[in-house]
């Protein structure tokens, strides 16, 4: 019995230490991805929101986005006339406050919110946010394919909509190429595809299609007018701002 | 006749092979024959309640709605709320389900420190697990109308997860899943299954289960009855074998034809029971008549009588039936038209074509002399003591029973004006019945299960319609069974609360563009408003299953609808109160409608073929009476006229042609051989009227046996069709044959 026992510890202590290996090689990968997609300072853009209907009617929209860091933001849509000027500023800590200027007023959003999808896109609050991956998911290495790592992510949260994402990461640019969304049955029900292009000295994800499987919905969003590193300041993104 | 008779006994191998061999084929078909109990589809398609019914299957979501219950002391404890939330995910999860909405994923406007919070009651992710989280979450749910006897009893011990179907799955098998998923959870609290997929299912379970104790019971009484007629083993298998052969051929030709069983149609067997082994009964009563050396001969004699009288009840009554073909609006009920005039007609064919040959196959050779056993006909049973003092009582009072039977169609007449239409599918349960009990827990609970909807044509962005919306919601809510309502209105309404802006539609276009950009991609918009936004509705429920209840509802409806529908904005109505208001309407039109058409039809027919005018009144008359007098007794003890009693009319009218043209065939025949009404009489009593007799008594207690059915239309079908039975028999075995006398007596006044 006793030998049996033993032999039971030893492989355990192995299996533990390879998990280890394991862990810190896709905590490595997936910290890569982290400073690939959010290592500027700052970053403003033309957003083009594309909605295909799973009968295949389209509808678009339009947004200008500044970006300061991981956590300060503000989004303001310019396309179609009757949401122009509609805008959405996100601080640190999940504060987000809401302005309608067809009612000249600034609300503040609950972060209950955050499993929601954004303004009818397939995209939760939660997806929208640049919060690095690291700090929201513990991440395992699933597989090493030619050109990609297939990485598993558990949120840390009990909250999220997710019960994993399978993230494939390009081996050599560190960006990911595509998310799988699993939902807390355990079913796959989102995909998202990206595409990244080189602006200047950083990867940027200039469309990103994310696929609802069970709605048979589609957004595309369309980055177009990127700049980097042009300064932006805390003064920026402030409620002041956001009613401007 | 004589030829015809001569013929079939001469090819009698090929038609006895050539008929099994098609019952074979025809029946191997009904396997595939589908039973489709949905309702809706007995209007038709261009019906204007059905066709903006179905239009909400297709453009919000489905509008068949199925509910599950979860009742306990409190719901408002987390591993209740976990239980919720497992039953909703499951819903979610299973194919043919489109939305699903319970108190844990339900939409919730609020204010929050001055924020606006648009997401879930309930965080799914993060159920609230304190006593204060749980305190407040009841508080949030009791202090509004969108929870409170909506989604959560208002003594917070039940809640409902709702769901709707995709339009054009099998509901029934979707219903059948979902209750086998939620039983396996085996959940602490006690969960009750409602609306209309979960009924579909249970009437469907109930059918079955009744076909497989009672019909074998039916059979077997009926068998025993013919048994103890005839005395012989071919008396109880030829009625039942040629029954049981056109009921084949014509349930084989439903499916190779595309057709559907639905509710009226699947009782067209139990109809061609009662109707189709009449033919065969008088074909071999006449047989056994006919005794004599060579069974050849007789053989060919009793063809050549009995071809003409059981030929001309046949047509009648497929003429008859076929009137339900031109004189009905319901789908269903010309379907049971075209299949039951179809299997009538096969049911004769077989009569007389089949059963001659197949009984000279068997018997003409085998049993060469049955003289010994003969007994004389007067000295039967029924003979004895029934037929031959009935007679001479009918012969010697006619004008008492004239009366008689006057006083009771008075009586009966006043019935008629007191029957009640129920085509409400809760109706069919007995009380004990789970289902019925889960139906009278959402109405006491839950202000119903009856799905109501209102339909906006119009900009749905628009202050005007957003308005009209909520000031039609307002004036549906004072109706006394309408507790809850449910619109893009009232979401509206809410945000523009929470923006500070008071709890009223905002009075500018934009502003509501605006906050309606904030409830875009919310699961519950698809169910409310179209994606083009040109067509909203309200939902809402009805809690009486009461057919005045739901007339006087669509009448209230209506009234506000004239006044505010407009151009810009234009308003209707439908769900399952229209439905069923159209549908119990439309069933007492095509009622009166077709049995009206029917008896013309058979008055001309049987004038034709008699060649007289006369004889044609005297053989509807029987069938008149019956039917109103069974109509009476529906108003006087209070059967409503449903999808399965609206039949019953129909076989008093098949029986009621055959027990007329055989009385009247016979009694004439004999009459201008004798000249002697009372001779007539009593040999049409012991000839046509045993048969007559024996047809009565087995169906009648054959259909007595669905008085123990767990359908209530089946037992109150059975009831009345032995009813029918004994009404059509009783008037033939009576007032008909008082009214030959009388017109006899008459006739031979005249001539002397």
């Amino acid at each position: 019995m006793k030998t049996v026992k033993l032999s039971v510890l030893i492989s355990a202590l192995f299996l533990l230490v390879g998990f280890n290996v394991n862990a810190q090689n896709a905590t490595t990968i997936l910290k890569k991805m982290d400073d690939v997609m959010f290592s500027a300072k700052d970053q403003s853009a033309t957003e083009k929101i594309i909605l295909t209907d799973k009968d295949g009617s389209i509808r678009t929209r339009e947004a200008t986005i500044k970006q300061k860091g991981n956590s300060m933001r503000l989004f303001r849509f310019v396309k179609p006339a009757s949401q122009a000027g509609i805008s959405i500023l996100s601080l640190p800590n999940d504060v987000m406050y809401l302005y309608m200027p067809a009612f000249g007023k600034v609300r503040r959003i609950s972060s209950s919110v955050k499993s929601q999808n954004f303004a009818g896109t397939d995209f939760s609050y939660d997806d929208m946010e640049s919060k690095p991956y690291s700090e929201k998911y513990t991440s395992k290495l699933l597989k090493t394919e030619a050109g990609d790592f297939v990485l598993q992510l558990i949120p840390k949260s009990k909250r999220s909509a997710y019960s994993k994402i399978i993230v494939t990461v390009d081996k050599i640019n560190g960006y990911p190429v595509k998310m799988e969304f699993y939902d807390r049955g355990n079913k796959k029900f989102k995909v998202a595809d990206y595409q990244f292009k080189k602006i200047g000295k950083y990867w940027n994800a200039s469309v990103i299609t994310m696929t609802n499987l069970k709605k048979h919905h589609q957004t595309k969003m369309i980055m177009s007018s990127v700049k980097y590193d042009q300064g932006l300041s805390d003064e920026d993104f402030t409620v002041r701002k956001l009613e401007q | 006749m004589k030829n015809l008779a001569k013929l079939i006994i001469k090819y009698r191998i090929v038609i006895v092979l050539l008929t099994f061999g098609l019952t074979v084929w025809l029946g191997y078909q009904i396997k595939d024959l589908k039973l489709d109990a949905d309702i809706i589809n007995s209007l038709p398609n261009n019906d204007s309640v059905a066709v903006t019914y179905k239009n909400i299957g297709n453009q919000f979501g489905g509008n068949s709605m199925g509910m599950i219950i979860l009742k306990t002391d409190n719901i408002f404890k987390t591993s209740v709320l976990e239980n919720i939330k497992q039953v909703t995910d499951t819903l979610q999860q299973t194919d043919g389900i489109s939305t699903v909405t319970s108190l844990t994923n339900i939409i919730d406007i609020k204010k929050e420190d001055g924020g606006i919070d648009i997401s879930n009651l309930v965080d799914p992710y993060d159920l609230p697990r304190t006593k204060s989280k749980l305190d407040s979450l009841r508080a949030r749910v009791m202090s509004k109308d969108m929870y409170k006897g909506n989604i959560v009893s208002a003594d917070g011990t039940s809640t409902i997860i709702m769901f709707t179907l995709n339009d054009g799955v099998d509901k029934q098998a979707v219903a059948k899943i979902v209750k086998e998923k939620v039983k396996s959870m085996h959940l602490p609290e006690k969960v009750y299954f409602g609306g209309m997929p979960m009924m579909m299912d249970d009437v469907a379970h109930l059918m079955k289960r009744d076909m497989s104790t009672l019909l074998p019971i039916a059979l077997i009484v009926i068998m025993l009855i013919l048994f103890l007629s005839f005395q012989s083993a071919r008396g109880v298998i030829l009625p039942l074998l040629s029954s049981a052969i056109s009921i084949i051929w014509v349930l084989g030709i439903m499916q190779l034809l595309g057709f559907n069983l639905d509710l009226i149609s699947s009782n067209i067997p139990i109809v061609l029971l009662a109707v189709g082994s009449a033919y065969t009964i008088h074909v071999i009563n006449r047989v056994n008549e006919e005794k004599g050396k060579n069974r050849k001969k007789a053989l060919v004699r009793a063809l050549t009588y009995i071809t003409v009288p059981v030929f001309l009840s046949g047509i009648t009554t497929v003429f008859g039936f076929s009137s339900f073909i031109f004189g009905a609006y319901l789908t269903m009920i010309r379907n049971f038209g075209i299949f039951t005039s179809l299997g009538t007609l096969f049911a004769m064919i077989i009569a007389l074509v089949f059963v001659p040959a197949l009984v000279s196959l068997f018997s003409v050779y085998r049993r060469k002399n049955t003289k010994a056993k003969v007994k004389k006909r007067e000295n039967t049973l029924m003979g004895k003591w029934f037929l031959m003092p009935f007679s001479r009582l009918i012969a010697k009072h006619p004008k008492y029973i004239f009366a008689g039977s006057l006083l009771l169609i008075l009586v009966s007449v006043i019935g008629v004006f007191q029957i009640k239409t129920s085509v409400n599918m809760v109706n069919y349960f007995e009380k004990t019945n789970s289902t019925r009990i889960t139906e009278d827990l959402m109405q006491q609970k839950f202000g119903g299960s009856l799905p109501v909807f209102v339909v906006f044509k119009g900009d749905m962005q628009s202050p005007e319609v957003l308005n009209t919306m909520m000031e039609t919601e307002d004036y549906m809510k004072k109706y006394p069974y309408v507790k809850t309502t449910e619109s893009v209105a009232d979401l509206i309404k809410q945000m523009n609360n929470v923006m500070g802006e008071g709890s009223k539609i905002p009075n500018s276009k934009l502003k509501i563009q605006q906050l309606w950009f904030l409830l875009e991609g919310q699961d519950i918009m698809p169910q409310l408003v179209t994606k083009n936004l040109n067509e909203g509705i309200i939902q809402s429920r009805f809690g009486s299953a009461d057919s005045k209840d739901m007339e006087n509802f669509v009448t209230y409806m209506n009234k506000f609808i004239t006044a505010h529908s407009t151009k810009d904005c234009q308003i209707s109505l439908t769900g399952m109160p229209s439905v069923y208001v159209r549908l119990n309407n439309s069933l007492v039109r095509s009622q009166f409608t077709s049995l009206g058409l029917a008896i013309l039809l058979v008055i001309f027919i049987v004038s034709l073929v008699l060649k007289s005018i006369r004889k044609g009144f005297y053989a509807a008359v029987p069938i008149i009476v019956t039917i109103i007098f069974l109509f009476g007794f529906m108003g006087y003890v209070g059967i409503a006229l449903n999808v399965a009693t609206v039949l019953v009319a129909s076989i008093a009218l098949g029986m009621g042609i055959d027990y007329s043209i055989h009385i009247i065939t016979y009694y004439y025949n004999d009459f201008n051989e004798t000249m002697n009404v009372e001779r007539s009489i009593k040999n049409t009593m012991m000839v046509s009227g045993k048969a007559i007799i024996i047809n009565v008594v087995s169906v009648a207690a054959g259909f007595l046996v669905l008085l123990f059915s767990h359908i209530v239309p089946i037992q109150d079908f059975g009831l009345l069709v032995a009813l029918s039975m004994v009404g059509s028999g009783f008037a033939a075995l009576t007032l008909l044959p008082v009214i030959l006398i009388m017109d006899s007596r008459k006739y031979l006044k005249n001539t002397n």
